[in-house]
């Protein structure tokens, strides 16, 4: 990006130091609500349209929307805007087919989290299924809570001309510091409530500056020389992609879609909305947002590579249209969205993954804490703990971390989107089908992924094969020690292993690693689920 | 000069897809019905 003097620097740290305030100060009034469990975890199912519709969109994304979808059409061009269909037919499953069946079906389970949803929809006697889906949240979410606090960390120090290692640092400190203290104080409905804020936030960035970007440019018909004059390519909803790889590109970004029912940090927003007729507002609220989001952000890329001719890095568009364009008081508004697309996802994830160790792990498979109070300390407890090992994580760039990141989405969404369709559309699943699709599902997602790349990882993923088999022999040993298996567990465990085998045979056979996980992944766990729970009873 | 154009998938990707979108959901919350007693 180009030099900021300095008093745009200092204008910008201002509204910076301003929207930290508002946060806090959210916070703080949400704290004062927030009396027990429920309260703490669900906002004791009160939110209304806006707060459920726009903290359900706010919450699935990420910085990416706001830098990586950026980039995607500063590089693409038209071509690159596929994710956003995508992502809408995503938006419109959720909010059409999940919300109006998910929440009085929580209501009446009286369920908390995505794992209570599936625990009470088939039985966990012997909390198998409670503890495999504890498990995967906890998994990708904490690699997710690390990664986005060390996107905040880059964006707080460029945002506050904090420079080196240090500036990094303070940039981390402070986005987990605000973001920990918000979700900790006021839980669930903290959450809500900064999403609201931060999710308008992002829809007016992506609103305003789009447009204004345009017009400066000279209109449309000049933005769409402009891109032409680069490359003809760039007007094209193929670029420069022919034959399988165009495909497999389309297939795959529509395939992110799919991720979106599997969500817990999303899908719980429905759960904790008021009645039926918050849902059904909600289902507007969150289309709009959706198009005026993803529209708004691949115009912003065109726009940059017209108007940015020698950025090198297509995803820092935004913010340099914003420091080039717009008054400093006006670019630190947008300088704070990019912050709160990203900070507004840390807080749903922090929380899903302090629910996922206070409530499902602590209160309903130890026992512990079932009274209201405890329920809550416990709460907020747990989310102070979350949040320090994620800014640890972060400082520490455990690099291990940082690869679960790469399954987190398709994992979350494998695992868990075909079985909430199931649970609440079919009634053909049973516990056993429920067990084997959450283990086909993540296990598929690593298998295809390191697949994807067999030159980097071809040593890993040469074993992966057997890894899976090793797996599954373990999982059926602890489960069979623990007297936690039925014989059915047994033979989903056995069709899961088979399942991701032959989706390892798939990659090499085939040479279908191009494909984005998240559709094979998803497709063979939603196949296993049928599978199983056809051949099992729900008999033990 | 040479003029450039978007192609007709560009077109459709663009802004038919979008608008076509906001238009459906637009005309399914209105002919959903009345809106009743709200269940809690």
């Amino acid at each position: 990006m180009t030099p900021i003097d300095s008093s745009t620097m200092t204008t910008v740290a201002a509204v910076m130091v301003v929207y930290l305030g508002v946060l806090l100060f959210i916070g703080w009034r949400a704290a004062r609500r927030t009396h027990g469990g429920e309260d703490f975890h669900l906002a004791g199912r009160s939110l209304g349209a806006w707060s459920a519709g726009i903290s359900s969109t706010a919450s699935s994304e990420s910085g990416w929307v706001t830098l990586g979808a950026v980039g995607m059409t500063f590089a693409h061009g038209v071509s690159g805007l596929w994710y956003a269909p995508g992502c809408l037919l995503g938006y419109l499953v959720n909010v059409y087919v999940v919300a109006p069946r998910l929440r009085p079906l929580s209501a009446d389970q009286g369920s908390v989290t995505l794992t209570d949803i599936i625990t009470r929809r088939w039985g966990d006697p012997r909390n198998v299924l409670r503890v495999t889906a504890t498990t995967i949240i906890l998994v990708c979410m904490m690699g997710y809570v690390a990664a986005q606090m060390t996107a905040a960390g880059k964006a707080f120090s460029s945002s506050l001309g904090l420079e080196g290692r240090t500036g990094y640092l303070f940039g981390i400190i402070i986005g987990a510091v605000v973001i920990t203290l918000v979700t900790s104080l006021g839980g669930f409905r903290a959450v809500a409530w900064t999403d609201l804020f931060q999710g308008l936030l992002v829809a007016a960035a992506l609103i305003a500056l789009p447009l204004y970007a345009v017009m400066r440019l000279g209109g449309f018909d000049a933005l769409v020389q402009g891109l032409g004059s680069i490359s003809p390519h760039l007007l094209t909803a193929s670029g420069d992609r022919v034959g399988p790889i165009l495909w497999g590109f389309v297939i795959g970004q529509l395939g992110i879609g799919l991720g979106y029912p599997g969500m817990p940090h999303v899908i719980t927003r429905y759960m904790a909305a008021r009645n039926d007729r918050e849902v059904q507002r909600l289902q507007v609220i969150a289309m709009l947002w959706g198009v005026a989001v993803f529209y708004g952000a691949g115009v912003v890329g065109l726009v940059g590579r017209v108007m940015l001719p020698d950025l090198a890095d297509g995803e820092q568009a935004l913010m340099a249209l914003a420091l080039k364009l717009v008054h400093p008081v006006l670019a630190g508004l947008l300088l704070a969205a990019v912050i709160s697309a990203i900070l507004s996802t840390v807080s749903s994830q922090l929380l899903v993954a302090a629910s996922a160790v206070s409530y499902d792990i602590v209160e309903e498979t130890l026992g512990k804490a079932r009274d209201d109070r405890r329920s809550l300390l416990l709460g907020r407890i747990t989310v102070v703990v979350v949040g320090l090992i994620g800014v640890l994580v972060a400082l520490t760039e455990v690099r291990l971390v940082f690869w679960f990141v790469l399954f987190a989405w398709s994992g979350l969404g494998a695992a868990f989107a075909p079985l909430i369709l199931l649970a609440l559309t079919k009634n053909a699943v049973n516990r056993h089908g429920a067990l084997a699709a959450m283990l086909t599902g993540a296990g598929v997602t690593v298998i295809w992924n390191l697949g994807r790349d067999p030159v980097a990882s071809a040593a890993a993923f040469g074993r992966s094969w057997w890894i899976a088999l090793l797996a599954a022999a373990v999982i059926i040993i602890v489960g069979e020690v623990s007297k936690a298996f039925a014989p059915a567990d047994r033979v989903a465990v056995v069709a899961a292993a088979g399942l991701i085998a032959m989706s390892w045979w798939l990659v090499q056979q085939w040479g279908l690693a191009n494909v984005y996980e998240l559709v094979p992944a998803f497709f063979l766990a939603g196949l296993a689920a049928l599978v199983v729970s056809r051949i099992t009873t729900s008999r033990d | 000069m040479e003029q450039f154009n978007l192609s007709l998938g560009a077109h459709l990707l663009l802004w038919v897809f979008p608008l076509a979108l906001i238009i459906l959901v637009f005309v399914e919350n209105h002919f959903d019905g009345p809106e009743g007693e709200p269940r809690q």
